[in-house]
């Protein structure tokens, strides 16, 4: 009789893969089990450590499981409470091939492999979870069902599988090419290409490239017949060779293939033939490049068929954002691309809906308002829509409006389940008060922006944040013409916004330290959503509204915008451009390290310089405030 | 006072002598424990149960511990208590002179690891000196000491309630000492690394 045992027995109950096996039994697994407690970023195993006796399973805490390649650290997986990991010693004799390192203070259970394997040998269920887990790395491998049929694959990490953002970066190719003399023969190549299986060879003089042998001119050349067995190189070889520079994007190679109608392009030093060779990308490495981009994810999208596909894309969407970030693409371009996949998401889960429902009583609009409206949208906030319908008979008025809130209701069900979150203020489409017909929404807006400030407790800026996202674009138009009807000689609205603008809490104290959290849960954190990002983002929607730019919705480029409409000022702006993008930055990396929304950033776990840059960001929006508070009379609401 | 001289004649027991023996050699494991007493007294109260692990190569090892009710007919008759918790619990239950010379057993030469060690260490040595055995050999270490050595606190305890909150240890509900054993030796794991201990 042990206790402890008996806790540990009840805990791992919970989890796959002891979940198929009975009470007793975990209790006499438990008995072996060895804890461990490993401090914040303290390694448990690292790539080529001799393998444990032991597998781990996380207690609480969370480890990080990751590869290291050209001396970058990739992320592969995160092991929380109840995840299994370091199975290797079960299925394979050599060293680990990652590294598992604690992102917080955890506490892991070490089982010993001795103990557990003749459960294993016993129950084949357990056997096919921990050979699922091995070959998959992930924990639960039932919810990453395209991973599957790999369970062979002795190759824990799958890079490819990871790499989807080199469709902006450098390819992957071949780095240590075949090469062969000017004066070997075809049939030597040729079987030194077969034994290879490669599709190229590099011919070179000197270590320079001069030339290359491909399958193709084997087969035009010599199986033709048209030169014998033993020809040289010199006379069959194509050349000059196209020669390349390392690190060449996806998007170049493939332009410079067809270009010069080749297949294979040769990688130098300096990217002329003048140097040493240093790889070969063929075809095919632009075609394993093209299968992980951001356009596969989209066309993907339009294929799901339920939301469990949609949340599948949208986790892999996390992940190419995470690799993004990691490899220093600008947060910018990362923002475009990322609210073009949430777009294509949302659209897809409305159409979902209209599957179901069938098709629409009148002709409307979806549109996104708040973050996914200015499109910054990276991390998995909570979801903010409305919805227009064109104006209907009196008679029909019931039925549709009927029609398009059950429609909003399926639609943000179907989002919450993809993992966006309900809003907690209600602006969404399934809310009545936000599903109405196009002349209630014009009233809407008339009443919201011509009396500001009465009966209009429900206003929120954000509603003018708008993004299309499904149906006629008709309807859309015309209430963005609404608005920026009313917004003209209307300087009662803009006090009104300018007020709200500047309510913000400073993020900095008295003492120009950062003003944290005082209460729990979140004490000791910064809350840069409502601290440093809100003022920027109400500021840039403000002076958008107020030189009436359109189209542009984004925080950063509306920034970019003013700086030149209003150049007078064009410094601040773009300061603020600047400043929008560091914070947004600070808030994503929060957001993927605690899988949230990264609203609250952890001021001790900031390194002085990371704290000094966030300072230096806040610096612009002193001068924001002033100029908001030079351009608009405020008095009238404060 | 003068106690030793008391014992100097005594015969040991054997199991004690075996004890004694062990501290040839360097200890290589840690043993965390604790004990649940009648009360604050060494001298009058008495042990009530004990919970322990070990501790071999910063892994706390599950299978390797220790714990046993002692069942003190004796006390609790004499202090006119009930013990139906003794019989409500699933727990081993042992006489005090089998529980101490298990647990005699049990530790050998390991460094012991407690809240308070002190306390328990001497309710151990007085349950020892009823079976004709001397006082207990091995190094002790205290968490509480222990914990505030690190932040440099001297006016004040620190209880175990309160130290698993310092270090956020995922809250669990202790009821037996064995539970309370293992969280500190969780503490004891956080505690030794900080301090850099080997």
């Amino acid at each position: 009789m042990n206790t402890i045992a008996e806790n540990i027995a009840d805990f791992l109950k919970e989890y796959p893969p002891f979940d198929n096996l009975t009470f007793q039994e975990l209790s006499a697994i438990a008995t072996n089990i060895r804890v461990l407690n490993l401090d914040k970023n303290e390694t448990l195993f690292q790539i080529n450590d001799k393998l444990h006796d032991c597998f781990y399973v996380v207690a609480s805490g969370t480890i990080n499981l990751s590869v290291i390649a050209d001396a970058e650290e990739t992320l592969l997986n995160k092991c929380h409470t109840g995840d299994v990991l370091g199975l290797r010693p079960f299925f394979a004799k050599n060293n680990y091939m990652m590294t598992a390192k604690s992102r917080e203070d955890s506490i892991v259970y070490g089982i010993p492999i001795t103990t557990f394997r003749p459960f294993v040998a016993n129950n084949p269920d357990v056997l096919n979870f921990l050979l699922e887990s091995f070959a998959t790395n992930t924990w639960n491998p039932k919810e990453k069902e395209s991973l599957r049929g790999k369970l062979a694959n002795d190759n824990v990490f799958n890079l490819d599988q990871k790499s989807e953002m080199q469709y902006f970066q450098s390819l992957n190719y071949n780095r240590s090419p075949l090469t062969a003399s000017i004066n070997d023969t075809a049939k030597d190549v040729a079987v030194l290409m077969t034994e290879n299986a490669t599709t190229s060879v590099t011919i070179c003089q000197d270590q320079l490239p001069i030339g290359i042998i491909t399958h193709s001119d084997m087969c035009s050349k010599i199986a033709t017949g048209q030169f014998p067995l033993t020809v040289t190189m010199k006379a069959i070889m194509s050349s000059p060779v196209v020669t390349v520079v390392e690190n060449i994007s996806l998007a170049e190679a493939q332009l410079l293939m067809l270009k010069n109608n080749v297949t294979h392009l040769c990688v130098t030093l300096d990217g002329t033939d003048k140097s040493v060779i240093k790889g070969v990308i063929s075809e095919h490495d632009l075609i394993i490049a093209q299968a992980n981009n951001p356009g596969v994810l989209i066309k993907e999208i339009k294929r799901a068929s339920s939301p469990k596909d949609l949340k599948h894309i949208r986790e892999r969407l996390t992940e190419l954002i995470q690799n993004s970030i990691h490899k220093n693409i600008p947060l910018s371009n990362i923002n475009n691309i990322a609210s073009e996949i949430n777009s294509a998401i949302l659209k897809r889960a409305v159409e979902l809906s209209i599957l179901e429902l069938g098709s629409p009583l009148a002709r409307f609009v979806w549109l996104s308002i708040g973050s996914q409206g200015r499109k910054e949208q990276l991390l998995l906030t909570d979801q903010d829509s409305i919805l227009i319908f064109e104006d209907v008979l009196p008679d029909k008025y019931r039925d549709v409006r009927d029609y398009f809130l059950k429609l909003g209701k399926r639609t943000t069900a179907t989002l919450e389940k993809v993992g966006y979150e309900l809003c907690p203020n209600g602006h969404m489409a399934s809310n009545i008060l936000w599903c109405k017909s196009l002349t209630d929404w014009t009233k809407q807006y008339d009443s919201w922006m011509n009396t500001p400030g009465e009966n209009s407790n429900d206003l929120s800026s954000i509603f003018f944040d708008l993004e299309l996202v499904f149906g006629e674009k008709k309807i859309f138009e015309a209430i963005e013409n609404v608005i920026s009807k009313n917004q003209e000689h209307n300087s009662l609205f803009f006090d009104f916004l300018g007020n709200d603008a500047l309510r913000k809490n400073s993020p900095l104290t008295f003492f120009k330290k950062f003003a944290l959290e005082e209460e729990e849960p979140y004490k000791g954190k910064f809350d840069i959503k409502t601290r440093a990002l809100m003022p920027l983002i109400d500021g840039a929607r403000l002076f958008a509204l107020h030189f009436n730019i359109k189209g542009l919705n984004n925080t950063y480029s509306r920034f970019k915008q003013l700086a030149i409409i209003d150049s007078k000022h064009s410094d601040i702006y773009l300061n603020c451009a600047e400043a929008f993008l560091t914070l947004s930055k600070f808030r994503v990396n929060e957001g993927l390290k605690n899988e949230n929304s990264g609203q609250y950033i952890s001021m001790n776990e900031l390194s002085k310089l990371d704290k000094e840059k966030l300072k230096n960001a806040l610096a612009p929006m002193k001068d924001l405030e002033e100029l908001i508070k030079s351009n608009f009379k405020l008095t009238q609401f404060s | 006072m003068l106690d030793w001289l008391k014992n100097i004649n005594k015969e040991h027991p054997e199991f004690w002598k075996t004890y004694l023996a062990k501290f040839d050699q360097k200890p290589k494991r840690y043993v965390v424990f604790t004990t649940e007493t009648s009360g604050l007294n060494p001298e009058k109260d008495v042990i009530l149960s004990i919970g322990s692990f070990a501790i071999i190569n910063n892994k706390i090892h599950i299978g390797d511990n220790f714990e046993s009710i002692l069942l003190q007919y004796k006390y609790f008759h004499d202090n006119g208590l009930s013990n139906e918790f003794i019989l409500e619990s699933k727990m081993k239950k042992l006489g005090e002179p089998e529980a101490i010379q298990s647990f005699i057993e049990y530790i050998g030469n390991a460094v012991l690891i407690g809240h308070h060690v002190d306390f328990d260490v001497e309710m151990i040595n007085n349950a020892l000196e009823r079976l004709d055995c001397g006082r207990l050999k091995n190094e002790a270490l205290d968490i509480d000491v222990m914990y505030r050595k690190l932040v440099d606190i001297n006016d004040k305890q620190f209880s175990l309630d309160e130290l698993s909150e310092i270090f956020k240890l995922p809250k669990n509900y202790r009821n037996s000492p064995s539970e309370d054993a293992y969280t500190i030796a969780l503490l004891f794991l956080k505690l030794k690394k900080k301090l850099g201990i080997k």
